[in-house]
């Protein structure tokens, strides 16, 4: 059930009313629950039995981390994450291990087959696993009591807005909210419903559009033109910011709805003036999950300038490999890291002129473009090749997939989406009839100018 | 106390909604009831299904005036002692027995229920396997459209299973109800023509067509407009990411393995009694009226040495016939190239 589907407005017109009908948070918190189950059933119904497994083992880890001390503690943490680190190396990882250990033994004349895994990767293995995480090692770290209740804990990990796509929230955040009471609120559904049409309109109307040219650009490289290829990659850059943050605007809405705030996981990343102000930008929440879980505890940057690089190349690396299971990721991330550690002591001048900080963010733009392409590609030869035939200047066809009408279009929408979140002021909107007109207007653009052809959001893959 | 009673509509509404998008006989019961010619009734397909899927219903050059030209009779003289079996699809379905040379027995065979036989062995027993080519890779790799085939070869150990899963929840929880329901992979389109495939809100699907059309010169959802404009395509024959499109790259090993399961299936009949079994896979529209950049699917198939089964060669003979041989707006085939393919099946019966 993906958000940009009719079955997921039904679902969500029943659990959201049937939520504001009940009169305890005992009986909102099994709504939710069932409710989420059926959500992620609706992938692969079998996979709700790994998720589960992981819940019970972080629920029990959760007890056993708090009420014990010192080494006991410690190994029922290990445990907790080696059950989740586990699943995500069986499910994500294996085939991709043993391919590389086939293509290794290939290589030396060899002849190996190991059995693989036939199945599709559990939908937002990566996102709930995470959180699950980010909740045994808060409650480690002792800045989070274990949570008695089972169904809210389950909840916690399986709360249907940010289930398959995050952000991938912290304990105590989402816990308390999750087990107070809060009645009715109408400027919360106002804010939640308006920017869940945002989310809608920046998936159908943009992503999908976009969709069209990068798909077609990025299989036909060899016959496409320079300019073709490079308005592809632009186009990328803008279509995987739509469809995430999309998805992140919807999640965030449907929360809101219900008096649940979830945190922002982005903020203008394209505005950015450096690599490094990029990513507290874009996909905040799990860019704070590695500075908290894994770059601080590694030694941040308290033990020198060589150890900091260091630091900063095994988060990068492992924030690529946390993409995907592909060598196009992992050079991603190595990339990213790189630019981050190259980069570091460009610091952002302030009161700099309008057009030096324009340039900057242009130029921030064009290097996360071309990062962008190895995210997308099939492999790295096909990034490559994209890469060298847009840096080549060739001709070629400058056929892009949509027609000259429709790509003034998509310009005029990604303008008005950059100014939306530039200059708009959140959500609210205090009159009814203003929110109203709103909520028509935007109802009509979706289904007039959205492209509805089922694509489902890029991150749900993760 | 209005606002909770409506919210309350609106939960029923809701659930209702859900659950006849997703019981396969609330489905049926609906469609059965359905008054076509009412303001409320669904929209009713007039032209191609290509035109219907894309509510292009607008555009005379996809709705040519419809052709009604019948089959013509076998002009077949000698004895008739064959037993036609026709395992099909879409393309096969509503060909009359009289179409055919020298059959006295004919069985036309629904590949959606299964594969039942009991031959006559003092009859030329003929199995003719037709596919479509968006179909062919999805359903000969996995032998899932052969559930007999399947249950012999996992009896002889030959295979572990048949590469899917069959009927895995059959528990009824609500009479006409079963679990796997609840999951039913159709529920968006469901969804839409329980909600919204009404008369009066149909106008509303062709503004949004034509928008599409005049402005941004394509047409919507899964349909997509061939090159010279004068054609639509179901956009999975045409992607290059689809298994059953025309322009989707191929690897050496996919024919490999297409090739074994096609010869399973032929050793499969052939020692069940068959005299003789043909395959014969129907080219996609978009691979004959815009063949640059095909993937070669059914030559590669057709011409592979190892290949054992029998071909009805219809890619050729399409692809070297002047006549137009498929409807503008529909996936299938019209007339012509209807009576061209029956051709040249009587020409394999005639032998």
């Amino acid at each position: 059930m993906t958000f940009n589907s009719l079955q997921f407005l039904v679902f969500f017109m029943v659990v959201t009313l049937w939520f504001f009908r009940l009169k305890s948070q005992k009986g909102r918190v099994w709504l939710l629950l069932v409710a989420s189950c059926y959500f992620y059933m609706s992938f692969i119904p079998e996979y709700i039995l790994i998720l589960g497994g992981t819940i019970v083992i972080d629920y029990l880890a959760g007890f056993l981390i708090e009420k014990n001390t010192g080494s006991t503690r410690k190994f029922w943490l290990i445990i907790s994450l080696i059950a989740n680190i586990g699943a995500l190396a069986v499910f994500k990882y294996y085939n991709f291990f043993i391919d590389n250990i086939h293509t290794g033994i290939n290589f030396f004349g060899n002849k190996l087959s190991l059995p693989v895994l036939e199945m599709a990767l559990p939908v937002g293995l990566s996102f709930h696993t995470f959180q699950a995480m980010s909740y045994t090692i808060e409650v480690y770290r002792g800045n989070q009591k274990a949570e008695r209740n089972f169904v809210v804990y389950a909840l916690y990990v399986m709360f249907y807005p940010q289930l398959v796509a995050g952000p991938i929230e912290r304990p105590q955040n989402v816990l308390p909210q999750l087990k107070e009471f809060r009645g009715y609120n109408w400027d919360n559904v106002k804010e939640g419903l308006a920017r869940m049409l945002w989310g809608f309109f920046k998936k159908v109307v943009i992503a999908d559009r976009l969709a069209m040219v990068v798909d077609r650009t990025f299989a036909h490289t060899i016959e496409s033109s320079s300019t073709a290829l490079f308005i592809g990659a632009v186009f990328y850059s803008f279509q995987i910011y739509c469809d995430f943050s999309g998805y992140s605007d919807i999640a965030l809405g449907a929360a809101k709805v219900m008096n649940i705030r979830l945190m922002e996981n982005f903020n203008q990343p394209y505005l950015s003036r450096g690599i490094q102000e990029f990513w507290s930008r874009w996909h905040i929440s799990l860019s704070s999950w590695f500075r908290d879980y894994l770059y601080i505890p590694l030694g941040g940057n308290r033990k020198g300038g060589l150890r900091r690089k260091f630091n900063v190349f095994i988060v990068f690396l492992l924030s690529g490999l946390w993409h995907g299971a592909n060598w196009t990721f992992v050079i991603w991330g190595v990339l990213h890291g790189l630019l981050v550690i190259l980069l570091a002591g460009k610091t952002i001048e302030k009161n700099r002129s309008f057009i030096y900080t324009a340039c900057r963010v242009i130029v921030n733009f064009i290097l996360v473009t071309f990062l962008w392409i190895f995210f997308r590609a099939e492999n790295l030869g096909a990034a490559w090749e994209y890469i060298q035939r847009i840096c080549s200047f060739i001709g070629g066809s400058n056929y892009i997939g949509i027609g000259g009408v429709e790509f003034v279009f998509s310009l005029m929408v990604i303008a008005i989406m950059m100014l939306r979140e530039r200059y708009g002021k959140g959500f609210f909107i205090a009159s009814n009839t203003r929110f109203y007109l709103y909520t028509a207007m935007m109802v009509l653009i979706c289904y007039f100018f959205g492209v509805f052809a089922e694509n489902q959001f890029i991150y749900f893959q993760f | 106390m209005f606002t909770k009673a409506l919210s309350y509509i609106f939960i029923v509404f809701g659930l209702v909604a859900l659950y006849m998008s997703t019981s396969r006989k609330a489905m049926q019961f609906v469609a059965e009831h359905r008054d076509h010619d009412k303001w409320w009734g669904s929209y009713q397909m007039k032209h191609g299904d290509l035109v219907s899927l894309s509510y292009l219903d607008f555009v005379k050059r996809f709705n040519p005036p419809p052709d009604h030209t019948p089959l013509k009779k076998a002009s077949y003289t000698g004895q008739k002692n064959i037993a036609l079996y026709l395992h099909g699809d879409s393309y096969s379905y509503h060909l009359p027995d009289s179409a055919f040379a020298g059959v006295v027995d004919y069985h036309l065979i629904d590949r959606n229920h299964g594969m039942n036989y009991h031959l006559d062995s003092t009859k030329r027993n003929i199995l003719v396997l037709e596919v479509s080519e968006r179909y062919a890779r999805a359903y000969y790799s996995s032998l899932q459209i052969f559930d007999e085939l399947c249950d012999s070869l996992i009896k002889k150990k030959s295979i572990a299973s048949c590469g899917y899963q069959r009927q895995l929840y059959q528990a009824s929880i609500i009479p006409g109800f079963e679990v796997n329901d609840l999951f039913n992979k159709y529920i968006n389109q469901n969804l839409q023509a329980n909600l919204f495939n009404y008369n009066f809100i149909f106008p509303m699907f062709e503004y949004k067509a034509a928008l599409n059309y005049y402005i941004f010169n394509r047409a919507s959802g899964d349909v997509v407009i061939s090159k010279d404009r004068n054609f639509l395509f179901l956009k999975e024959t045409v992607s290059l990411t689809d298994v059953g499109s025309s322009y989707a790259p191929l690897t050496g090993g996919d024919i490999d393995w297409l090739v074994n399961k096609l010869n399973t299936i032929y050793d499969h009949y052939k020692e069940n009694g068959f005299d003789e079994v043909y395959l014969s896979i129907i080219p996609n529209s978009a691979t004959i009226m815009q063949p640059e950049g095909y993937n070669g699917l059914i030559p590669s198939i057709q011409n592979n040495k190892r290949l054992r089964m029998k071909v009805i060669d219809a890619y050729t003979a399409f692809k070297n016939s002047s006549e137009l041989l498929y409807m503008p707006g529909d996936t299938h085939w019209n007339t012509k190239g209807r009576q061209l393919w029956v051709d040249l099946v009587n020409e394999k019966l005639a032998n």
